[in-house]
């Protein structure tokens, strides 16, 4: 019938009279509608997963084999146990704790410097963040190859330095001797290596944020501060700036954490999570573990590990920005 | 306008340009390398293009070529590999149709839901919120073996469904449309219900227009991602190569050849950084404001 009034009177009084409906309840109504395709896929794809893992977790579940079986707490128990699954905790908290806080400060440092300049701001922001545009994947592998031991360009550079003053740094006078380092395929560098590239990576889009936050910082301050006897660039950025930054920091530091913890590209590519495990991250153990072998209750139970991590430093910070980071 | 000399901004400077310098190392690498002969790479000669010097193609004299008719010119010869050597195409191919799709879709979900959130009164839409910022904490990533678990039930691995179906939600961009979309006034939205505009049409004819600079820069967020993502294609495409996205490709592309063919692996990673690296460097402001927008919350 609606049809019908429709076709006879197209006006919007016409229509209310048409459908008797309060204007409230027909909002309502739409509002519903509207939002649930996004609810279904939400629940879809982000949340039942998660229940999927973490009922996986407590399983020997393997892709096509028709039975299952409960273990219980078997999984964890390998995890906190087994070594290999202590050199994926130690590498994944390693490679975050070297990326974190060089890629923040370097962001910071680079924002700081860009900022004091009169000329040339924008070719460094531009610079800085091409690593962050460019595919990871593909500049993973023009590091493997400037890292290559002999065919790279860092060896050949370092070993130009032999024969000069760098020979009075120890390591630099034995590399000269027994060559310099494999790099990706030492297990005392691995990791380090990845963690290099992984700030390569990542500081320019801190740099960014950084700059941002820069900008809100109202320049009244630095006035009155000079009034109040603070001169001194050190002073200044520790007084004002850095309190100002508090917010910024913050967030830096949890997108940074989470996206270092996320590491797979370069040590799929690079490593395979060797040499002896030293590059096993968590990410590429659930490729490895519960995708390439099929153990998906092993891959489930890190999974798992995985999200409590992410969970626990985004409460964090949530929690952080609500308590500590006050400044209106 | 002339600057005086400064010892502080001197100084910036230079510890700006040897940033600069350990930055673009990779990129000078991958394009330098690029141009060069194998014989320039083995020896790290050629200075910065290679000397261009012909060289005889050693796949072209194992066929029974002689030796004037295999010569090739190294950096066509590397970018020909390229795209010879692998279906490069189908993978620049593969990674315009999947991130595209992704954005399209992602559109479709996230606007109607963000519009829904923003500006009807629902049963729920607090509920509705809460959800979506508690979905803003899970990464995609992270849950990956369950949703491959899930697609190979529905037997969608290998597929350009599985490449797109895990991001067509994207609580980032709900949550960000929604913030964009509070800020449009109540008066504009009542005004097209007076014209008797339905709640789709506003959406589409109304909401939507007024937020093209938030949707570009999600679209910039969105396609840098799916662009270089290499981790999920990793996981859901195995062995079908005419679904490889790029990134993919290249990986493929490093384990075909080895070693010793580094000349047209860097000219492939340069075919595949490119595009992006050149759209940033020609619409650098919106790049930034896009792939920052995470920054925005």
């Amino acid at each position: 019938m609606s049809d019908l009034a429709s076709l006879t009177n197209s006006g919007p009084k016409q229509q209310r009279i048409a459908r008797p409906e309060r204007p409230e309840r027909r909002q309502a109504r739409a509002g519903m509608v509207l939002f649930a395709p996004a609810l279904v896929l939400l629940i879809l794809i982000l949340i039942v997963p998660v229940g999927v893992a973490a009922l996986l977790s407590f399983t020997d579940y393997t892709l096509g084999r028709p039975s299952i079986d409960w273990v219980g707490l078997r999984n964890y128990i390998d995890i906190f146990t087994g070594s290999s699954y202590r050199k994926m905790i130690v590498a994944t908290v390693l490679y975050v704790a070297l990326v974190v806080p060089a890629s923040v400060f370097l962001g910071l440092g680079a924002a700081l410097l860009i900022r004091s300049l009169n000329v040339g701001q924008s070719f460094y922001k531009t610079v800085y963040f091409l690593p962050v545009m460019a595919s990871l994947l593909a500049m993973a592998i023009v590091w493997e190859f400037a890292l290559h031991p002999t065919l790279g360009i860092v060896n050949r550079t370092l070993a130009m330095g032999c024969g000069t003053p760098l020979e009075l740094w120890s390591w630099f006078a034995r590399s000269c001797v027994d060559g310099f380092p494999l790099w990706l395929g030492d297990r005392d560098y691995a990791l380090y290596t990845l963690a290099f590239i992984g700030i390569w990576q990542s500081f320019g889009f801190n740099m960014v944020l950084y700059l941002a936050g820069l900008t809100s910082v109202p320049t009244e301050l630095y006035g009155a501060a000079a009034m109040d006897g603070v001169k001194r660039g050190w002073e200044r950025f520790r007084l004002i700036t850095w309190p100002m930054l508090g917010p910024t920091t913050v967030f830096v530091v949890t997108i940074t954490m989470i996206r270092s913890f996320q590491v797979f590209d370069t040590v799929e590519a690079l490593t395979h999570g060797g040499p002896a495990k030293s590059t096993y991250v968590m990410i590429y153990a659930i490729y490895e573990k519960g995708i390439a072998q099929n153990l998906v209750g092993l891959g489930a139970a890190i999974t798992i590990l995985f999200l409590a991590f992410v969970m626990l430093i985004s409460v964090a910070q949530r929690r952080f920005v609500e308590r500590k980071v006050h400044y209106q | 306008m002339t600057y005086r000399f400064s010892t502080r901004q001197t100084l910036a400077h230079g510890f700006l340009i040897l940033g600069a310098i350990i930055v673009l190392l990779p990129f000078y690498v991958m394009i330098s390398t690029s141009f060069k002969s194998p014989a320039e790479i083995a020896t790290g000669t050629g200075g910065v293009f290679g000397s261009q010097a012909l060289f005889p193609d050693p796949t072209c004299l194992a066929l029974g070529g002689n030796e004037p008719d295999c010569l090739v010119r190294p950096v066509l010869d590397n970018y020909s590999q390229a795209f010879t050597a692998a279906p490069m195409w189908r993978y620049l191919l593969n990674g315009v149709i999947v991130t595209l799709s992704i954005f399209a879709l992602q559109t479709l979900v996230a606007v109607p839901a963000a519009y829904a959130l923003a500006k009807l009164k629902f049963w729920g839409r607090d509920a509705a919120f809460a959800l979506v910022l508690f979905c803003l904490l899970i990464p995609v990533h992270a849950i990956a073996l369950p949703l491959y678990l899930m697609l190979a039930k529905l037997g969608l691995t290998n597929s350009y469904a599985a490449l797109i179906l895990p991001w067509i939600v994207s609580a980032f961009g709900i949550f960000l449309m929604r913030q964009f979309f509070m800020t449009v006034p109540d008066d504009l939205i009542d005004a097209a219900r007076m014209d008797g505009m339905g709640e789709f049409a506003i959406i589409w004819r109304v909401m939507l227009p007024t937020a093209i600079p938030a949707l570009l820069a999600f679209a910039i967020f969105s396609v840098v991602a799916h662009w270089n993502d290499y981790f999920w294609p990793r996981i859901v495409i195995t062995g079908d190569r005419s679904l490889f996205t790029p990134p993919l490709g290249l990986r493929e592309f490093k384990g075909d050849l080895g070693g010793d063919f580094y000349g047209p692996m860097m000219a492939s990673a340069t075919v595949i950084a490119v595009p992006l690296v050149v759209a940033f460097l020609l619409a650098q402001r919106r790049f930034i404001d896009g792939i920052t927008l995470s920054g925005m919350k």
